[in-house]
């Protein structure tokens, strides 16, 4: 017996020690469903850490462009009398967001934004003797654009180098062309522009249509080729917390005027996936939760059952109601504990375990467990707190037992 | 301790109602040693249980050490069961998953809420007294069963209780360990003055002690002086 600890704790631990099979049992259980728990959160947290990663390093988190062109009719009814008339809408036409300058130094300015790119982006094809293909020209800031899509770390082969005569293509398109670094490619669009450029660089973004279509030139080539002269068709930010992106969008919206479009809200789709894996795995670890505790009850009730001679003598020797209830609360509340560390081990093996099996084909890690070291001290708090309520029932038909009823048994 | 007029019934409001102790009154002298006789089912646990606190009467009252019990709370019979009265059962009851000393320390234990040295003191006392020092350690499990029930004697002992009751403490026992065990008891109450009461189907026990209550049907028919005392 330790001297520092209350007859309540004594008691508990010496007959968790000796149901040692039962305790066995039990704390295996808890350690099994806090290891799911945990494993699963950790597993959740780095896909959808690793989701965003891959959606967000391809895409600038909000787009500025310029409102859309609205038809209106010409002539308006006077008071009192209506106008028939079939509104069409218009087709977009090409042209820059007003005043980009100023709106680009403005958004500059805010401290919920990192860094601003204007862009211009427009169809062009690109031909090759008797071949063309249909591309995605897209003119950029390098410096200012590379804040927002890290183009140099993409290059698979050449180097991120941008003069007025280079572009950079991708893999896909490289392929489909057969051409290679150096080669020259001509470009034309449908505005008229007609360049011949060099390749500089060959870049690979993870998805074979932007692969396919994104060619990479200088702003003011783009600007020249797209006729677009001085102007941009939109500009591009990145926010501090991508999260918060919907909520700045429409702040920036109210304040320039322009159409402002986050990533939430042009992957709405991905969201809506998102939630609902959240919310079912919130749903497994309720259960989880709840299949434990109904474990550890029946445990505990039977412990009630087998101990109540004992109980009975305890309580004619003098010990009180109070002293049962807390002996049998602690059996619980150790039980969840014990549980929860040895799940908490456990679900650290299954990581290691998951990161040699989990690779991508060329050997990477598929992606990276995330796990937060909080998760380690909620489960342990959620398990022991559940291991007690799981006891209170048990301990109070413990406590309730009479001394001569539960002796004469 | 002294019991006045005391009855107990079991069923009360159901057609089943019945008396078991029809109107005890009873008073044990500090220090005697008696033993409480009679059939089965003539109430003799029921009668212990009431004297023990462990129950209680349905009318009629129980003065221990010239207090009356019933109007305390059930918190107050439990401190007061702890502190004044030991329990020597047919059968030990030692809690299995402790060894014969910490079995022994479970009163003081129960009462002072942490385990200290003046407890183990005493506690390894009682062991010394009841003659199984060097079975200390041993768990209550791992021992005959003459040797558990001393080791339930010497729990009985640990806070120094004024009154023992054993309800036959000896039932279980071969002849021989029930001798010892008897002799035991006796040596104890003489010792420490302790009063003992003890629930016996034997008559050659009960011979033996200094006074045979004998009870038949709830009401006590006969309480005289042992021929040997």
């Amino acid at each position: 017996m330790n001297d520092l600890l209350p007859f309540e704790w004594i008691a508990a631990i010496r007959f968790l020690r000796e149901g040692r099979l039962q305790s066995l049992f039990i704390i295996s259980g808890v350690a099994i469903g806090v290891a799911v728990i945990v494993f699963m959160s950790a597993l959740l947290a780095g896909m959808q850490a690793n989701i965003f990663k891959r959606v967000l390093t391809s895409q600038p988190h909000i787009t500025l462009e310029r409102p859309k062109q609205a038809a209106r009719p010409q002539r308006t009814g006077a008071p009192g009398q209506s106008v028939l008339a079939t509104v069409q809408k218009p087709s977009q036409r090409m042209s820059s967001v007003d005043q980009w300058q100023k709106v680009r130094d403005e958004a500059r300015r805010r401290p919920d934004v990192l860094a601003v790119s204007p862009t211009v982006a427009g169809p062009a094809f690109v031909i090759r003797g008797d071949a063309s293909q249909a591309i995605s020209l897209i003119g950029i800031d390098p410096e200012q654009y590379v804040k927002i899509v890290p183009l140099p770390d993409k290059i698979v082969r050449g180097t991120f180098r941008m003069t007025n005569t280079d572009m950079l293509v991708g893999t896909q398109l490289a392929d489909d062309l057969g051409v290679q670094l150096g080669d020259k490619l001509r470009v034309a669009t449908a505005a008229g522009g007609d360049l011949t450029l060099t390749i500089a660089g060959i870049f690979d973004m993870g998805s074979r249509g932007v692969n396919q279509r994104n060619v990479y030139v200088l702003l003011a080539t783009a600007q020249n080729l797209l006729h677009l002269p001085g102007g941009v068709s939109s500009i591009d930010l990145i926010v501090p917390d991508p999260m918060q992106a919907e909520t700045i969008a429409q702040s920036i919206a109210n304040e320039t005027g322009l159409d402002a479009l986050s990533w939430i809200a042009n992957n709405n789709q991905l969201f809506v996936a998102l939630n609902a894996q959240t919310f079912s795995s919130e749903m497994i670890r309720v259960f989880v939760a709840l299949s434990v505790a109904a474990g550890i009850a029946s445990v505990l009730v039977v412990s009630v059952i087998q101990r109540s001679k004992e109980v009975g003598i305890l309580r004619a020797m003098g010990g009180s109601r109070g002293q049962i209830l807390r002996v049998f609360l602690i059996q619980g509340a150790v039980v969840g504990l014990l549980g929860s560390v040895i799940g908490s081990v456990l679900a650290t093996g299954l990581m290691a375990a998951w990161r040699t099996v989990a690779r991508n084909p060329d050997g990477t890690p598929m992606f990276a467990l995330t796990v937060d070291p909080r998760l380690y001290a909620w489960a342990a708090l959620i398990a022991t707190l559940t291991g007690l309520l799981a006891a209170v029932t048990p301990a109070i038909r413990a406590a309730r037992l009479e001394p001569v009823v539960a002796i004469r048994g | 301790m002294r019991l006045a007029g005391v009855r107990k019934s079991y069923g009360i409001g159901t057609p089943a109602e019945t008396e078991v102790l029809h109107g005890i009154d009873l008073v044990l002298e500090q220090g005697t040693f008696s033993a409480l006789i009679g059939p089965s089912g003539s109430g003799k646990s029921t009668l212990l249980n009431i004297i023990g606190l462990l129950d209680r009467p349905t009318s009629g009252a129980l003065l221990i050490t010239g207090r009356d019990t019933s109007t305390l709370e059930e918190a107050q019979l439990t401190r007061l069961r702890g502190r004044t009265i030991g329990f020597v059962f047919q059968y030990h009851y030692l809690l299995s998953a402790f060894t014969a000393m910490e079995n022994i320390m479970m009163p003081i234990l129960l009462e002072r809420g942490r385990p200290d040295s003046s407890m183990r003191d005493t506690a390894l006392a009682l062991l010394q007294k009841v003659g199984l020092v060097q079975w200390k350690n041993n768990l209550a499990t791992n021992m005959s069963g003459g040797q558990q029930q001393r080791v339930a004697i010497a729990r009985a002992l640990a806070l120094n209780p004024s009154l023992i009751l054993a309800d036959e403490p000896t039932g279980n026992l071969d002849t021989q360990s029930a001798n010892n065990v008897f002799e035991l008891m006796r040596q104890v109450s003489a010792a420490s003055g302790t009063t003992v009461l003890l629930v016996t189907h034997n008559l050659q026990l009960a011979k033996r002690c200094d006074r045979i209550i004998e009870l038949v049907d709830g009401t006590i028919v006969s309480d005289r002086e042992s021929p040997a005392a």
